[in-house]
């Protein structure tokens, strides 16, 4: 498992500019870029245009390092969201079709082989439980917006992605997102209200 | 507007963090998390809720390229230790390297002349049946003196050679080295190198193995020649 610990101390002796640095951020990419190019390549459908956003993000984060707050955000979170960002422009600043990239059996739609639910020692009690809930939480979701949810998130879908992919009206595909999106965060508030 | 106090500020978070806010309203989205701290407060609140692990099992294995590019656009190389900055220096300390180890292999698979100062014959040392003839060589810097046979002379298992100055104004032998072959480079003390002049003489004698044990010859004399230079 990637430790975050590790992670973040070679973020910041990245961000400190010193003679260190180079070989803090080159241990940071060996150890982060493969998870970041499998995901963008399952984001973008296709590995060249995936290893572009992979060197985007990391020329990104050789420039963001020295700003980075390691107390406001987890580490490996925060190069994901950096990964997920230039994805999300690339997918709209170029004509990729989505839906024809991958194989349709390659879609993994209960997300249960693309994330990891095992626990992390380096997070906080409150965040292991956090991500049990979420997991307990979308599997309670109907299937319909679970699928929705999964297929955005993981493989880049945008809304009319999502509607030929599964072959439904476009208004029916955004309202599974919207109240897919609004059934798992009342049910991961109430288990954490519950804890 | 203000972001803030749109109704639709959950729903936008969710489909910001999920992706399938796009294009020109993500771009608003993104402006709105950087000039409202309320919205970026909302968004870290669904960050929160929302922390999806990536499996590693996805991982795949970038191309060496990749690296190498972003080394060379981003100009790693300033952020390293001094001695390590170019592939220049190791390029030129594996040149460096390589040379210093080939020298050192050809000088003991090889010792001859070859890596030797530019040597001059001082004597010839003969045994008295004329049988062998040993050169006596010496550097220019009196140093170093070499002994040249015309084929390899061993000493036997319980023997050595031990080579021997007799001063030019008489006195006792100086020995200069125990050999195991007559074939030897040796470095000479400066006090043993001002002997090597003309009239005095060079000998070899068989000596137990390891030499001498009372410091003057206790073997017959092989070999012997007067020095000449």
């Amino acid at each position: 498992m990637l430790d975050n610990h590790d992670i973040k101390r070679l973020i910041i002796t990245t961000g400190l500019r010193g003679e260190d640095s180079a070989a803090a951020f080159q241990a940071l990419y060996k150890m982060c870029a493969p998870l970041l190019l499998g995901v963008a390549r399952r984001l973008v459908g296709r590995r060249e245009l995936a290893e572009e956003i992979v060197h985007d993000s990391f020329t990104r984060i050789w420039r963001s390092a020295e700003s980075f707050n390691p107390t406001a955000a987890q580490p490996l979170a925060w190069m994901v969201t950096i990964v997920r960002n230039r994805a999300f422009d690339v997918l709209s600043s170029h004509d990729v079709s989505r839906v024809d990239a991958l194989d349709a059996d390659a879609y993994e739609d209960t997300g249960d082989g693309l994330f990891d639910w095992a626990a992390d020692p380096e997070q906080g009690v409150s965040q292991q439980r956090s991500a049990q809930h979420l997991r307990d939480c979308l599997a309670a979701l109907q299937a319909a917006e679970r699928q929705s949810l999964t297929l955005a998130y993981a493989y880049g879908m945008s809304h009319s992605d999502l509607a030929a992919h599964l072959q439904k009206p476009l208004g029916t595909v955004k309202s599974w997102i919207r109240r897919g999106l609004a059934n798992l965060r009342g049910c991961v508030e109430r288990y954490m209200e519950g804890a | 507007m203000k972001f803030a106090a749109n109704s639709h500020l959950d729903a936008l978070c969710g489909e910001y963090l999920l992706g399938t806010l796009r294009g020109a309203a993500r771009r608003r989205f993104e402006r709105a998390l950087r000039e409202e701290p309320q919205v970026a407060l909302h968004l870290r609140r669904w960050e929160q809720l929302f922390a999806l692990r990536y499996s590693e099992m996805i991982g795949i294995e970038p191309p060496p390229s990749l690296w190498k590019r972003l080394d060379r656009e981003l100009q790693l190389s300033r952020y390293r230790p001094r001695w390590d900055r170019n592939l220049g220096f190791w390029r030129a300390w594996a040149v460096a390297a390589t040379f210093g180890l080939l020298t050192v292999m050809a000088v003991q698979l090889f010792p001859t002349a070859w890596f030797a100062e530019e040597l001059t014959e001082i004597a010839r040392l003969e045994s008295t049946d004329k049988g062998v003839t040993l050169q006596a060589e010496l550097s220019k810097d009196r140093r170093t003196l070499r002994l040249r046979a015309p084929r390899p002379v061993i000493a036997g298992p319980a023997q050595s050679y031990e080579l021997w100055l007799l001063p030019a104004g008489g006195g006792a032998p100086l020995s200069l080295a125990v050999l195991g072959t007559l074939d030897a480079s040796l470095s000479l003390p400066e006090r043993q190198a001002a002997g090597l002049r003309t009239g005095a003489k060079l000998a070899i004698s068989v000596e137990p193995a390891g030499g001498s044990p009372i410091g003057a010859p206790t073997g017959p004399v092989i070999l012997i020649g007067e020095i000449q230079t």
